[in-house]
């Protein structure tokens, strides 16, 4: 089976500064995987070239067979990949329902005309959006009472979490989560690793997520994947990369690797 | 105690209004002092936190009420009797939004309460102006009621012989019709109903009787009311741009200008063609809606301050293209070079240049026949259509996928694009259905003035929108209307004819000390000052109050219309049901 997206060589230059140099990889259709790598390593630059905010300098981006390279972000998102902002960007003046909607709005076809005269075509289109909507703040678990709530009035977690709707009501084939548990306590991580899993299995997705949190990414990734300052470090199961070296090396610097080979990273030691 | 400073600053304000007046016109000074103890009292009371929200609402819909008994009372005593109704039903609403009742009965009384408030408050204003200040302007006591009584019908039937009774049954009038307007429209809010219609009838009640009552009265609100309607149908465009789509446009002025003169060259015999209004007024929208993208695609990166500044220029250049567009001599020929090849071109005049395009055509109905001039009565109804039409559409475009777009394209461009929607489009739809709006609000300025200029298109009318938008609420259609009604009733009806009240005043104190009557104070010319009291209103705004006067509230009502409810159980149970949403 072919894979849903794939890099290669990708490579971004910002005038004399490489920021991602010749990266290659696969996700597999229906997996989890995580990208990792210590900060400035390149991680979010790579995201914004598969959402389509940054045209790759060189290499191939493919999603589904079809080249993505330079396609506009809405295009992007239409063509079925959703995604989250690192740092919480919802619709702040916005109630949770509508940011839901707005998510939608690529999945709809209602013009201008429709919209003036209200035909019944439209009316059912906004029915139907709107009851999915609640169903997808219901599976996110935000109740019903948040529907109405502006977003910026909701509680950091849901706002993740709305954030996490709104992005599944774009009806991705593949989600990716820009570190979807930033700033989140133990118990809201646990609450939102738990969600992740639900949505692959339940809505066959297949899932990217950058994540600084060692313990959420080795916990919920099936494959890690490594950046080092733009290059690709290290790739693999997450026992396989936590012990790698190289990537202990990355994160600790030269000093630790030493140690590291003995007795594993202090880092990893919850994983 | 954080009232004090309020306390202190309302106090001080009101001294200073208070010597003002004693140091200016003595025999002003009963008058003065019992009207500025009043507002200042009133003032006080809305300040202090532990006021019933009937009673505030009732002082603020009030204070409306009694400026515009005292601006027009000399002219007009009648308007205050419409001065007492509309602010009854101001009262009404307002403290209806402030404490809901679901009650109908309930929400009756406390609408009642508010409403008669407001009411007695006009009726007050009424008194001090027989006593006080219509004395003042020349006018005896007597004569006052007199004026009164032609317009208060029911006065000459009932053969209310003295000034006192007649001020009395104004005074109750005023006060009986606030109050049952209040009722009528807590009331209508509160029903069971969809909330939009009882609502609706309560508002287009009053707007669509000031027509007969203006008749019956002779109170001549119509040559006011009907450009103050113009431009807030414009403004009502404005907010499509600036408050849904946070697009900031300060040459908004030029689509109107477009609609105009669309209009003008279409439908008068300037250029010999003269189209029917009803035809022309589709064109003129069209063409304004072709000129919003025309702006909007060279604008398509930019954002505030730089598209601001793109936006400016536009609106400066549209004017000044319309009057040179009429240069030259008839028969002259305009060379252009192509290459160092002369091209003469016959110079047609389109515009009329500085003198403008005059007389435009009328809308002819059948019934009714060429509008006239004269009669604004069919004019204000057309005009109300309209906007009728404006504000239904433009809601439902709010209320739908492009204006969810507009709007999370307002909140977070990146993350609008990122959720699938075509900014692009979008940004242009925007600015193409914004001047669209204000294109219709040309056609019919253009018609109804009968003659356009360019001269009226100019930049202060863009900043005149902007401050009615900002002042009512950014991205919230009935905080437009209310800020439109309060700068353009301001700048069209309360400072002109406040201007004539001082100006009056000022004669008959000259005349009574045998002075000259030139000269008197700067203050007297208030037309000459609105510029000034906008800006130092606006600036007040920014700081005090910069959301607006009625901020876009959360829309939980609309999210949830009556005729499609989406009850919690019934969802749960379809998501339960539908697997692929549930699961």
């Amino acid at each position: 089976m072919a894979p849903l997206l794939q890099a290669r060589g990708i490579t971004k230059r910002f005038g004399g500064l490489t920021a991602v140099s010749d990266v290659s990889f696969e996700i597999e259709k229906g997996s989890i995987v995580g990208l990792i790598g210590p900060n400035g390593a390149g991680k979010t630059t790579f995201f914004n070239m598969i959402t389509g905010l940054y045209t790759p300098s060189d290499g191939d981006m493919i999603f589904n067979g079809q080249r993505i390279n330079g396609t506009k972000p809405s295009e992007v998102t239409k063509l079925g990949i959703g995604r989250t902002f690192q740092n919480i960007r919802l619709f702040a003046h916005m109630t949770a329902l509508e940011n839901v909607l707005v998510g939608q709005h690529c999945r709809m076809h209602t013009g201008l005309l429709g919209t003036l005269f209200r035909t019944p075509s439209m009316r059912a289109e906004e029915k139907a959006a709107r009851q999915k909507a609640f169903a997808l703040l219901e599976y996110v678990g935000l109740g019903r009472n948040s529907a109405d709530e502006m977003a910026k009035n909701l509680p950091y977690g849901d706002q993740r979490r709305l954030e996490v709707a709104r992005a599944l009501a774009t009806d991705p084939k593949l989600l990716l989560l820009d570190e979807p548990t930033a700033g989140m306590n133990p118990k809201e991580t646990d609450a939102l690793t738990e969600l992740i899993y639900r949505v692959r299995d339940e809505r066959d997705l297949t899932v990217l997520l950058i994540e600084h949190d060692m313990k959420v990414v080795m916990g919920i990734s099936e494959r890690v994947t490594v950046l080092d300052r733009g290059i690709k470090i290290s790739e693999g199961l997450p026992r396989e990369v936590q012990t790698d070296p190289k990537v202990v090396e990355a994160y600790l610097g030269t000093g630790h690797a030493a140690k590291g080979k003995g007795g594993g990273a202090p880092v990893f030691d919850k994983a | 105690m954080p009232n004090t400073k309020r306390y202190l600053t309302t106090g001080g304000v009101g001294f200073a209004v208070g010597t003002f007046f004693l140091w200016n016109y003595p025999n002003l000074g009963l008058g003065a002092a019992l009207l500025g103890g009043l507002v200042i009292a009133a003032l006080c009371l809305l300040y202090s936190a532990p006021l019933p929200d009937m009673i505030k609402a009732g002082l603020i819909a009030g204070m409306f009420g009694a400026v515009m008994t005292i601006v027009y009372g000399t002219h007009k005593p009648g308007v205050a009797i419409i001065a007492g109704m509309l602010s009854g039903l101001g009262a009404g609403l307002l403290a209806f939004q402030r404490s809901p009742q679901a009650n109908p009965k309930k929400a009756a009384i406390l609408g009642a309460e508010a409403g008669a408030i407001a009411g007695a408050w006009t009726g007050l204003a009424l008194f001090v102006m027989a006593f006080v200040i219509a004395p003042a302007a020349g006018i005896s006591a007597g004569d006052f009621a007199e004026h009164l009584s032609e317009t208060v019908i029911l006065a000459d039937t009932l053969g209310l012989g003295s000034d006192i009774l007649i001020l009395l049954f104004a005074f109750g009038f005023s006060t009986l019709t606030g109050a049952l307007l209040g009722a009528a429209a807590c009331a209508a809010r509160s029903l069971p109903l969809r909330p939009n219609i009882p609502l609706l009838a309560v508002i287009a009640l009053p707007v669509l009787l000031i027509p007969l009552i203006d008749r019956a009265g002779n109170l001549l609100l119509l040559d006011a009311l009907i450009p103050i309607y113009i431009f807030i149908l414009l403004a009502l465009g404005l907010n499509i741009v600036v408050g849904y789509a946070g697009l900031l446009d300060l040459g908004y002025a030029a689509f109107f200008a477009i609609g105009a003169y669309t209009t003008a060259m279409l439908s008068s015999p300037h250029l010999g063609i003269n189209l029917s209004f009803w035809l022309v007024i589709w064109v003129a929208a069209a063409v304004a809606a072709i000129a919003g993208l025309t702006l909007g695609a060279p604008t398509l990166p930019l954002r505030g301050d730089y598209l601001a500044i793109v936006t400016l220029g536009f609106g400066e250049i549209v004017p000044i293209l319309f009057r040179s567009l009429g240069g030259g001599p008839p028969g002259g020929t305009l060379t252009l070079r192509f290459f160092g090849m002369p091209i003469g071109i016959e110079q047609v005049d389109l515009t009329g240049g500085n003198k403008g395009i005059n007389p435009i055509s009328p809308p002819h109905l059948p019934l009714i026949g060429d509008f006239e001039p004269s009669n604004k009565i069919p004019w204000y109804y057309l005009l109300i259509v309209i906007m009728g039409l404006a504000i239904f559409f433009i809601n439902r475009l709010r209320d739908s996928r492009q204006g969810r777009a507009w709007m999370a394209m307002r909140e977070d461009e990146l993350a609008a694009d990122a959720m699938g929607i075509n900014v692009v489009r979008t940004k242009l739809l925007a600015f193409s259905m914004g001047a669209m709006f204000s294109g219709f609000g040309g056609a019919f300025y253009g018609a109804f003035i009968g003659a356009i200029f360019p001269s009226s298109f100019d930049f202060s009318v863009s900043i005149i929108l902007l401050c009615m938008v900002i002042l009512g609420g950014l991205g919230n259609m009935t905080g437009v209307i209310v800020g439109g009604l309060l700068i353009q009733g301001a700048d069209k009806m309360f400072i002109p004819k406040g201007a004539e009240l001082f100006r009056r005043i000022a004669e008959t104190k000259a005349r009574a000390e045998d002075t000259s009557t030139v000269g008197v104070s700067a203050l007297q010319d208030l037309t000459q000052q609105r510029l000034l009291l906008f800006g130092i209103v606006l600036v007040v705004m920014m700081l005090v109050r910069p959301e607006g006067l009625l901020p876009n509230e959360r829309r939980k009502a609309e999210l949830h219309p009556d005729d499609d409810t989406i009850n919690s159980n019934s969802v749960a149970a379809e998501a339960e049901a539908d697997p692929s949403l549930a699961a």
